[in-house]
């Protein structure tokens, strides 16, 4: 492999890890800062991916007897008012109010219970919304799937550069959100997390609402997870019930932010540059090592390694050591 | 000794209050008052529903029937937060620090009213947050003071003696400004030392502080030398109320005490004997 084809291999590679980071940090609110065991990030990453794909996607082609139909009819009208790629923004605001919206749902339903009812209703949701969108062909194509998603400014670069574009997009995204991130876990905010996330009951008698509390959690990690779909829909600009199954859409990220450090949000984009690496480069590995199925089992080890080995992850939780009031 | 006289008004009311657990009643037509800015006892042989009540009354559990007036308001119904929001505190007793949290960053979390705990504030507004966290911080670390932990301020609350966690779940509660405080056992496994600095810090803040203290406690010492006026429980509802000496000589007490079920006496036996080398002391 040539330079140029390796540097190529390396931005695509920057590229997903980052989307995987912006899904690591929301995960990161739900179960690092929360304690809230969210394993249907699935769910969330497809909600979001389709709800952007299908506000920009140009209409079907009747001639190949596509019959899905919102997505057609709406970007028309987008692309027509609006024009210069205004609606790849709508598409990720779009993707985060709907998975806002259903994580309210399922927080309002289950947070006020046992901690393993979230976790239930979690992976319950990813699943209806997989067979939602696999069955319901109308929304966006069944199995056949949803392609020629518009790429963000594709006209401004040549095909051949434009990585190097969505590069600079999906790190703008995943500073923007990690900022916010950093931001509300540092704040009070943050600390009724942690405060919850220890003993629920202590938070309570130290007078917090904590459902309010937890519902407010649940809501911007599945924001920032709905953010990461829709950001992956536009770079692989072709989704299908398929590409959201539980493997690489809720345990892979899972194990990025074990590895990576749960509680810490460096830890977290860490963690999926370092999981995502391994498992990317894995297919580099000679003969049988490169066998698909050994990443599988080869994620499995790192989750368990990384427990058994360094359980707080490469950059556990720091101790906070606040430093505003004068000490004598 | 320095016990604080009853103002007479009650600050808390419990009428016939009732808590059913599947067969078991916990809690059985449980009345009692307690005056404003008094430290009051409550004892009574295990499983008499002492901590059930505490439960009822702060919240943490829901009654089954009866009425709790709290500073003029009814509070039965009420959550953990809604009655700690007004001014009705308690402690656990088996200590629920939170453990990866710091000493100081635990006593940070109760303060009512901050600005930081809005998710909209804390991205947009950091400086009018840091300058409230530096208020609090303060008022912490003078509440750390108090209670003799300011040394441990960034240590990890989980790596704490059990005495040491005593005393933090009771600088939790001051930290909230509370008009009530529930501590439940505060004495348990708590040496010599540091329980004369836990007394000290509880009358403290009684006189200094004017709140009304009401304390679970099986260390009978403990209890005649800091509380009056004393409730006994037994079975689910209140026996005996008085002065510590009124309590002790009450036959009832004597009865429940020694009495009781076969394991509540041999448990609770040691608990009076202990009261009765005060009061022969």
């Amino acid at each position: 492999m040539d330079v140029i084809g390796i540097f190529n291999y390396g931005v695509g590679f920057v590229i997903m890890a980052g989307i995987y980071a912006i899904f690591a940090l929301g995960l990161n609110i739900h179960w690092g800062f929360t304690g809230l065991f969210n394993i249907g990030i699935a769910g969330f990453f497809a909600l979001g991916a389709y709800t952007a794909a299908l506000l920009t996607t140009q209409p079907p082609d009747p001639a190949q007897f596509e019959d899905f139909r919102f997505g057609g009819n709406w970007s028309e009208i987008g692309y027509l008012d609006l024009g210069f790629d205004l609606w790849f923004f709508l598409g990720i605001a779009a993707a985060a109010v709907v998975c806002g919206v259903i994580a309210l749902v399922i927080g309002y339903v289950t947070l006020r219970l046992r901690d393993d009812y979230l976790a239930i209703a979690t992976l319950g949701i990813a699943e209806t919304v997989r067979l939602f969108f696999l069955n319901e062909k109308w929304v966006a194509n069944g199995s056949k799937g949803l392609y020629r998603i518009p790429e963000f400014l594709g006209h401004v670069v040549s095909p051949e550069n434009y990585d190097y574009l969505y590069l600079a997009v999906v790190l703008a995204a995943l500073g923007v959100v990690f900022l916010a991130a950093q931001r509300a876990v540092q704040s009070p905010w943050g600390r009724v997390l942690r405060g919850i996330r220890e003993d629920e009951t202590a938070a309570a008698a130290s007078g917090k609402d904590v459902f309010r509390f937890k519902l407010q959690a649940f809501i911007l990690g599945a924001v920032i997870m709905g953010i990461g779909g829709a950001l992956f829909a536009h770079h692989i600009r072709f989704l299908s019930p398929l590409t959201f199954d539980p493997l690489l859409a809720t345990f892979v990220i899972w194990a990025m932010l074990m590895v990576g450090g749960s509680g810490n949000n460096r830890g977290a984009v860490l963690g999926a540059f370092v999981v995502w690496g391994i498992w990317t480069g894995t297919q580099f590995l000679p003969g049988f090592f490169a066998d698909p199925n050994l990443r599988f089992f080869m994620i499995g080890v790192l989750i368990v390694a990384a427990i058994l080995l360094r359980p707080g992850g490469i950059l556990g939780e720091t101790r906070r050591i606040a430093r505003g009031a004068d000490r004598e | 000794m320095a016990n604080v006289p009853a103002s007479g008004e009650a600050i808390l009311q419990v009428r016939n209050l009732v808590k059913d657990f599947g067969g078991v009643r916990a809690v059985d037509h449980c009345s009692l008052e307690v005056g404003a800015g008094a430290i009051t006892g409550l004892i009574g042989p295990n499983g008499a529903g002492k901590t059930t009540l505490f439960n009822l009354v702060s919240g943490a559990l829901p009654p089954t029937a009866g009425r709790i007036v709290f500073d003029g308001r009814r509070i039965d119904g009420m959550g953990l937060h809604q009655t700690f929001g007004r001014g009705l505190v308690r402690t656990f007793q088996i200590p629920r620090e939170m453990k990866r949290m710091t000493v100081l960053e635990n006593l940070m979390l109760p303060p009512g009213g901050q600005l930081g705990e809005r998710l909209w504030a804390s991205w947009f507004l950091p400086w009018q947050i840091k300058r409230q966290e530096r208020r609090i911080e303060t008022a912490a670390l003078e509440v750390l003071e108090f209670v003799r932990l300011a040394h441990l301020a960034d240590e990890y609350a989980g790596n704490l003696s059990g005495g040491q966690k005593k005393l933090l779940e009771l600088a939790r509660t001051l930290m909230a400004e509370p008009k009530m405080v529930l501590l439940d056992e505060p004495a348990a496994g708590v040496n010599r030392t540091l329980l004369r600095d836990l007394s000290d810090s509880i009358l403290a803040a009684s006189v200094e502080r004017g709140i009304t203290f009401i304390i679970i406690e099986h260390d009978m010492q403990f209890v005649m030398r800091m509380c009056d006026p004393v409730i006994v429980m037994a079975n689910g509802a209140v026996i005996a109320e008085g002065t510590p000496a009124q309590v002790q000589q009450n036959p009832e007490v004597l009865e429940a005490y020694l009495g009781g079920t076969v394991q509540g006496g041999a448990v609770n036996g040691g608990a009076v004997q202990g009261g009765a080398a005060v009061g022969a002391a």
